[in-house]
């Protein structure tokens, strides 16, 4: 037999391994730094790089899970109430009955695996489109939050939950704790969504859903398990925010509109809004980008009614850099 | 003779009784008795809506029968998922293969089913996914990179990957739905060299097909069904093809004619000249008479399509000129082309002609909205439904009612709906991509004679077809296509079928040579 000629055969686009995204924005927000701090010393000084670095933790670590959840061609709105939700709650019962941070921990990730199942079984077993449930259970969660505080806030928790905010791991090696813990998640998200059969599921859903199904992917289970993942991530960033911050209000979360950064950061590192492709450094990177350019209004003395349009023109620029670079589509 | 299993492979008799299967009101399956047994091949024929993809997708576990059982070595079999359906070693390869665009060709093929690796941390193997889906690859003789995104494949090269895929899994039951529609003949061939040798090696199979010629050659049993019965069912032997077309419609077909009339003017409406859209095609010049039917034939990947797509304005011409009605329209925008009498109606019909999820009577009218009657910018249903009604009678689509869902109806009648859709904008020049493609025997026919209505009506139609009796069927005027060149041109007498076929398979370029 003679091999069969494919008239029409044409290489990927993009070889799959590249960096190409991660060394931009690399590039872009190093660059960024550069300028500004040419215009202003004290935004390179080594408190205002650790304070940037810092900043991006809680948004990275929500960003991870919103990341797998758009990959699989989902949405999670929610995310920023249990944040809220876990921070508030955690933090109260630090404040009032003594709760140390072993205990906190995984009351935090219970938190999380409860509201984020709740999202992903509306999702998947009641077929509602994900920006549906998670409008609905944004409004709920931030709900829970209000009646649980019932107008109490936190702001004095024990030393061991800011020294794991503030501190560092290794004295030896100056890198602050939750840069480490987020490197490590990185690490494991990064291991379960390219080297694991549930990892190559969320990709086949988001590429299409009905194709997963057919192969006899567990759709409705990954679906579920995503969503939970997203909920714990999301309630371990709260837990994060506690610690980094010493304090918790109602509005933890969800005024600093954290889960539209959530996605805006996933969208800029790389990954499709339609599915089926996720970039987990990318989103980290991405974070790390917005904290840059966040910091660097304050320190350009931009005024702060301006904060939020600058923040936005930002965002719509680096995702319009990254579709430009893939090109148009046929 | 290449090992396709490591081990010796498990016999498997699968065995349906009685299935039927309704959605809603509509009673798609009746009473089925199937046997699919270990070493053969069997074939379900029969026309379009006739129930034979819902069958396979309920031996597939895709679907779940609404009575009867299924039984696999004799003992009754229950799928609830296509998952267990995939446990017991059963393999559908779908109709129209499903798109996993991000994906590359290796993981598309192991598709829940990645091999994983390590002791402690279970991971995927990917040096054996990379290796595994290159060997397969390679034993079906297929030049496929298996790092390249799926997205990048053409519907053939998805298709052979399907195929691929089952091969991969060592399964002892596959299932083919209507694999061959969009492949070459070569790659037909190659397909079915494949089917052999798994039965051959005691493997079982069923296989979907409307091409009668190739069911009589790769069939050991042979099944019809009709409106969702088993009307005939018995050994290859026992068929001919007279009795197999009078089975699958239900009454005696005659021999497909040559047109006897012709309604050929010497109004030129569509000129071609020159037209290049590098790398797939150059140099491509020819003239559309009004009432003329000319037909594009060529292998799959011959260029047609592209040509079509460019002269709609879809694609970018790299050279060349197109002249609608004596005025040029080189790359104008589509909708402008549309305004000015040109329709296309291209062959992928999920992917660019119909809307799915929206009604058929919605799908009938969305080409021409401009005539429902709107009243304050509104939409008037009544217009919609006599417009989606006109089209259900006058295509004979089969279906519920209007407000059906696209979705729902079966292949075949969701392309006579598109059809209708461009047909109903009166254009004056029509370019018909696969005007059949997946359409059952009984139903082409009726296509056929609505096209050659259109040719009286004195409306030009461009044919692209891979059916030489299609084109033999239809045509006054025959170019062929090969590599991106037209390489010959029939008419009259030369329009034969082996005249046809033989002008673009590339060993007989001097025939007919323009």
């Amino acid at each position: 037999m003679s091999a069969v000629a494919m008239p029409s055969r044409r290489r990927a686009i993009a070889p799959r391994f590249t960096m190409t995204r991660e060394l931009t924005l690399v590039a872009v927000t190093v660059g960024l730094t550069i300028t500004v701090g040419l215009l202003n010393h004290d935004f390179v000084g080594a408190q205002n790089l650790r304070f940037m670095l810092l900043n991006s933790v809680v948004l990275s670590l929500v960003a991870l899970g919103q990341t797998l959840v758009i990959a699989m061609r989902g949405i999670d709105l929610s995310v920023a109430p249990i944040l809220g939700l876990a921070a508030m709650v955690c933090g109260l019962l630090a404040q009032t009955h003594g709760l140390s941070l072993a205990a906190a921990l995984p009351l935090a990730l219970c938190i999380g695996l409860v509201l984020g199942t709740i999202n992903g079984v509306l999702v998947a077993t009641m077929d509602i489109p994900p920006i549906v449930v998670t409008l609905g259970t944004y409004s709920l969660y931030s709900g829970l939050t209000f009646i649980y505080s019932d107008g109490t806030q936190v702001d004095a928790v024990s030393p061991t939950f800011a020294a794991f905010g503030n501190g560092h791991l290794l004295d030896v090696v100056p890198i602050p704790t939750p840069v480490v813990v987020l490197l490590v998640i990185l690490a494991l998200c990064w291991y379960v969504l390219r080297h694991t059969g549930f990892g190559r599921a969320v990709l086949a859903i988001g590429n299409n859903a009905s194709a997963a199904y057919a192969a006899g992917l567990p759709v409705t289970w990954v679906r579920i398990r995503v969503y939970a993942l997203s909920g714990m991530l999301a309630a371990f960033a709260g837990l994060m925010f506690l610690c980094y911050t010493g304090s918790a209000t109602v509005t933890a979360g969800t005024g600093d509109h954290i889960e539209l950064q959530s996605i805006a950061v996933s969208l800029i590192g790389g990954t499709a809004i339609a599915g089926g492709r996720g970039n987990l450094i990318g989103t980290v990177l991405g974070s790390l980008f917005l904290s840059v350019v966040l910091t660097a209004l304050v320190f350009l003395h931009v005024p702060p009614i301006w904060y939020s349009a600058g923040e936005g023109l930002m965002i719509l620029a680096a995702v319009q850099a990254g579709f430009g670079r893939r090109g148009a589509r046929a | 003779m290449i090992q396709l299993s490591r081990e010796p492979v498990a016999q498997a008799l699968l065995g349906a009784r009685g299935i039927a299967k309704r959605f809603g009101p509509v009673e798609v399956l009746r009473g089925i008795d199937l046997e699919l047994r270990p070493g053969r091949i069997l074939t379900l024929m029969g026309e379009n809506g006739a129930g034979k993809s819902t069958m396979f997708r309920i031996l597939a576990g895709q679907l779940q029968p609404s009575a009867g059982e299924l039984t696999l070595n004799g003992e009754s079999l229950r799928l609830a998922s296509p998952h267990a359906a995939h446990a017991h070693g059963i393999h559908l390869v779908p109709q129209e293969p499903l798109l996993l665009p991000e994906l590359t060709v290796a993981e598309t093929m192991f598709l829940g089913r990645l091999p994983m690796t390590g002791a402690i941390f279970r991971h995927v193997d990917w040096k054996d996914v990379r290796r595994r889906a290159q060997a397969v690859l390679r034993m079906l003789d297929l030049d496929i990179d298996i790092d390249s995104c799926a997205k990048t494949l053409s519907l053939a090269q998805l298709q052979l990957v399907e195929c691929a895929k089952a091969l991969l899994h060592d399964c002892r039951i596959i299932l083919f739905d209507e694999p061959t529609s969009p492949l070459t003949s070569h790659e037909v061939d190659n397909l079915f060299v494949i089917m052999r040798r798994l039965a051959a090696d005691g493997c079982t199979l069923s296989f979907i097909s409307h091409r009668t010629e190739e069911v009589l050659e790769i069939s050991d049993d042979i099944a019809v069904l009709r409106d969702g019965r088993l009307v005939d069912s018995a050994e290859r032997g026992s068929f001919d093809r007279a009795r197999l077309l009078s089975t699958m419609v239900g009454r005696t077909l005659r021999d497909i004619p040559r047109r006897e009339s012709s309604y050929v003017t010497e109004q030129t409406v569509l000129e071609v000249d020159g037209l290049a859209s590098e790398p797939s095609f150059r140099r491509i010049g020819f003239q559309l008479r009004r009432g003329e039917i000319l037909g594009l034939a060529g292998l799959v990947g011959a260029g047609r399509t592209e040509i079509a797509e460019t002269i709609f304005g879809v694609r970018r011409p790299t050279a060349g000129s197109v002249r609608l009605a004596g005025e040029t329209v080189t790359s104008k925008p589509c909708h402008d082309l549309i305004r000015k009498g040109l329709v296309y109606v291209p062959e992928d019909r999920a992917r660019h002609g119909a809307v799915l999820s929206m009604t058929i009577a919605q799908n009938v009218t969305s080409g021409l909205l401009e005539r429902v009657r709107q009243s304050a910018g509104l939409l008037s249903d009544a217009d919609e439904t006599r417009l989606g009604a006109t089209a259900v009678r006058d295509f004979r689509v089969r279906c519920a009612g209007l407000d059906q869902p696209l979705r729902e109806l079966s292949g075949g009648n969701q392309q006579k709906v598109v059809f209708s859709k461009w047909i109903a904008t009166g254009p004056k020049v029509a370019i018909l991509d696969e005007p059949t493609r997946g359409v059952d025997v009984g139903s082409k026919e009726e296509i056929y004679e609505l096209i050659e209505a259109m040719a009286r009506d004195g409306m030009a139609v461009l044919v692209i077809s891979s059916e030489t009796e299609e084109l033999v069927r239809l045509c006054d005027r025959v170019l062929s296509l090969y590599e991106g060149e037209l390489v010959a041109e029939l008419t009259g007498d030369q329009i034969n079928p082996a005249a046809v076929s033989a002008s673009y398979l590339g060993s007989a370029h001097a025939e007919g040579a323009p």
